[in-house]
């Protein structure tokens, strides 16, 4: 059996076996990061090098005129200020939501909980399709399509917000908020000034997932804009350059407006990704 | 006492109890009704009329529009299938190489696979619709390098939706990597101890303990790559709109089209009803199996 003979190699060359996971390990690493990483270097070629055959690899002289055409296509200040609204906006309407049910989920007791907390989230296995029809024509009704309210106030909360909340709030004392309540504090200020600061955690991890999804989202604004570029989220905006990805010359501009629109989220990924692997991670486990 | 707690869980739950209720649960009821009537998404709710079950035989009928869906049905669950191949056994490898302590810069390499799922899709859609160009694309380029020939990848009817899946798994992989692992960590050391004691060897270890140890672990991943699957939507609107000759054609940019764009809200929802079912169908099956096997 091969795994017999490999593991009989691996106790006679314990070294060979690490050489081999090392090298696999590179490999996949290489692999996983060549997109990202041809994407930026394309960024920084002059379309003369774009179009060199054989292509050159890595820029002789890295220039940023191509993040300067990007400018002249898409208006990226506006549309990155549009995401900037959407996102933010959305995060803190789902905090502060998500905060709330889950600490009434985690430490009320109440009638029909269980099932609530079952409806609820059963939402989460929704693909959004499924309501995308019947929403779209809702949110004309009431007035918010073709603007950033659109985009937002259907978002305002979610389940897997609630669902983790409720996970961590869970294993916050009842003593502390007995206290608390002692003491007279009302309901609202023991859930913001005593329970928000022990879950510290996993409240950066919602607010990271929070913003990073609705950053990217792409489905929901692009339906309920109608075509109103002034709202344009950046990840819509930029899709103008597609029709530039024919040829060469012009690789440089779109891998530019590609690198922009990724910058953000992987920013913030790269500064707090301990919080959004815990809570993965934690979701995982607990559910 | 519990009184007051009463009112507070009203007031607590309020908010987001309208909003998903509004946003989510109303639209998902209105779907189900709005598959049995004749309506146009550009009219009222109120000028919806009752058709019975003519939205369901139009779109499982022998016309263009039963064909295009049909086609889209069957394109999402071979999209579908070949994801959870692609991705679950790549997720449980990378978990492990991750998961070992042998060789140093697991944590790094989880650090690269997750980062790919922070990208939005827009970037994902340029940078690969350029990799995957078949002149000057840099895939095809190294392909030539080690004397394979050029691929057609998106431009040809056979090879479109597997390009797809692939960009795709690219993008999801470090995700369930890290689902994977979480589920590793479950597995107590002990096991793998007694079974080195007993003479086992790597391989026997990873199919009798880490495997069967896994299968929670695997059930939940498998239900997220659906649902996931079933929603892919940004590569095939912003590279190749269903095409070529509506290979890539998917449920929810198909559903999309017809219900918002060609504004047959009627028919669009009778697809998103029959979307769902088959979701709930599969996912209740899978874990049947699961239990099953749980039982042998």
């Amino acid at each position: 059996m091969s795994g017999g003979s490999s593991s009989r190699l691996s106790r006679k060359h314990p070294s060979g076996r690490k050489a081999v996971l090392a090298t696999l390990m590179l490999l996949v690493a290489v692999a996983s990061a060549f997109p990202l990483v041809w994407m930026v270097l394309s960024s920084l070629k002059t379309p003369a090098e774009s179009m060199q055959v054989p292509p050159v690899w890595i820029p002789h002289t890295p220039s940023l005129d191509a993040y300067e055409k990007v400018s002249g296509v898409v208006n990226v200040g506006r549309s990155m200020w549009n995401s900037l609204v959407i996102a933010s906006i959305t995060t803190a309407g789902i905090l502060v939501t998500s905060m709330m049910a889950g600490y009434a989920f985690a430490k009320y007791r109440f009638p029909a909980k269980s099932l609530l907390f079952s409806l609820l989230i059963a939402t989460m296995f929704l693909p959004p399709i499924v309501t995308l029809i019947p929403l779209y024509r809702l949110v004309g009704s009431i007035g918010l399509n073709a603007s950033l309210a659109g985009i937002i106030v259907p978002n305002l909360a979610n389940a897997f917000g609630i669902f983790l909340m409720r996970q961590f709030i869970a294993g916050v004392p009842d003593d502390l908020i007995d206290a608390a309540r002692m003491d007279g504090a009302s309901e609202l200020l023991i859930l913001f000034k005593i329970v928000a600061p022990s879950v510290a955690p996993a409240i950066a991890a919602l607010a990271l997932f929070a913003f990073v999804y609705h950053w990217n989202s792409y489905l929901w604004p692009l339906t309920v804009l109608q075509g109103n570029a002034d709202a344009y989220p950046i990840v819509i905006s930029l899709s103008r350059l597609l029709s530039y990805n024919r040829g060469a010359v012009n690789t440089g501009l779109v891998m530019a407006g590609a690198t922009l629109a990724v910058l953000p989220p992987l920013i913030l990924f790269v500064l707090l990704q301990r919080f959004f692997v815990d809570s993965i991670v934690g979701s995982a486990i607990k559910g | 006492m519990i009184q007051r707690y009463r009112a507070s869980a009203g007031i607590m739950l309020t908010p987001a109890v309208t909003l998903i209720g509004i946003f989510i649960l109303l639209p998902m009821l209105l779907t189900v009704w709005l598959s049995f009537q004749d309506w146009s998404t550009q009219t009222p709710f109120s000028s919806a009329r009752f058709i019975g079950f003519d939205n369901f035989r139009e779109i499982f009928g022998a016309s263009s529009v039963g064909r295009d869906f049909k086609g889209a049905l069957t394109n999402t669950a071979i999209y579908t299938a070949f994801s959870i191949i692609l991705i679950l056994p790549l997720s449980v490898a990378f978990g492990l190489m991750v998961y070992q302590h042998d060789v140093a810069g697991g944590t790094a390499l989880r650090t690269v696979l997750f980062s790919t799922y922070m990208v939005p899709m827009i970037a994902v859609a340029l940078v690969w619709s350029k990799l995957y160009s078949p002149s000057e694309g840099p895939l095809n380029q190294m392909l030539g390098l080690i004397g394979i020939g050029p691929q057609p990848f998106l431009s040809s009817p056979r090879s479109a939706l597997v390009s797809i899946v692939l960009l795709n798994a690219w993008q999801q992989v470090g995700y369930f990597t890290v689902l994977a692992i979480a589920g590793l960590t479950q597995i107590p050391g002990s096991l793998y101890e007694a079974a080195k004691l007993d003479g086992a060897n790597r391989f026997e270890q990873f199919r009798f303990i880490t495997l069967p140890l896994m299968r929670r672990t695997l059930l939940f991943s498998a239900v997220i790559a659906i649902i996931n699957a079933v929603q892919v939507f940004e590569p095939v609107a912003l590279i190749t709109q269903g095409g070529p000759v509506g290979s890539t054609n998917v449920l929810t940019y198909h559903i999309r089209r017809v219900g918002i764009e060609r504004a047959q809200g009627g028919l669009g929802s009778a697809m998103a009803v029959t979307l769902m079912l088959s979701l709930i169908v599969v996912v209740c099956a899978l874990f049947a199996l699961a239990n099953r096997k749980d039982q042998e």
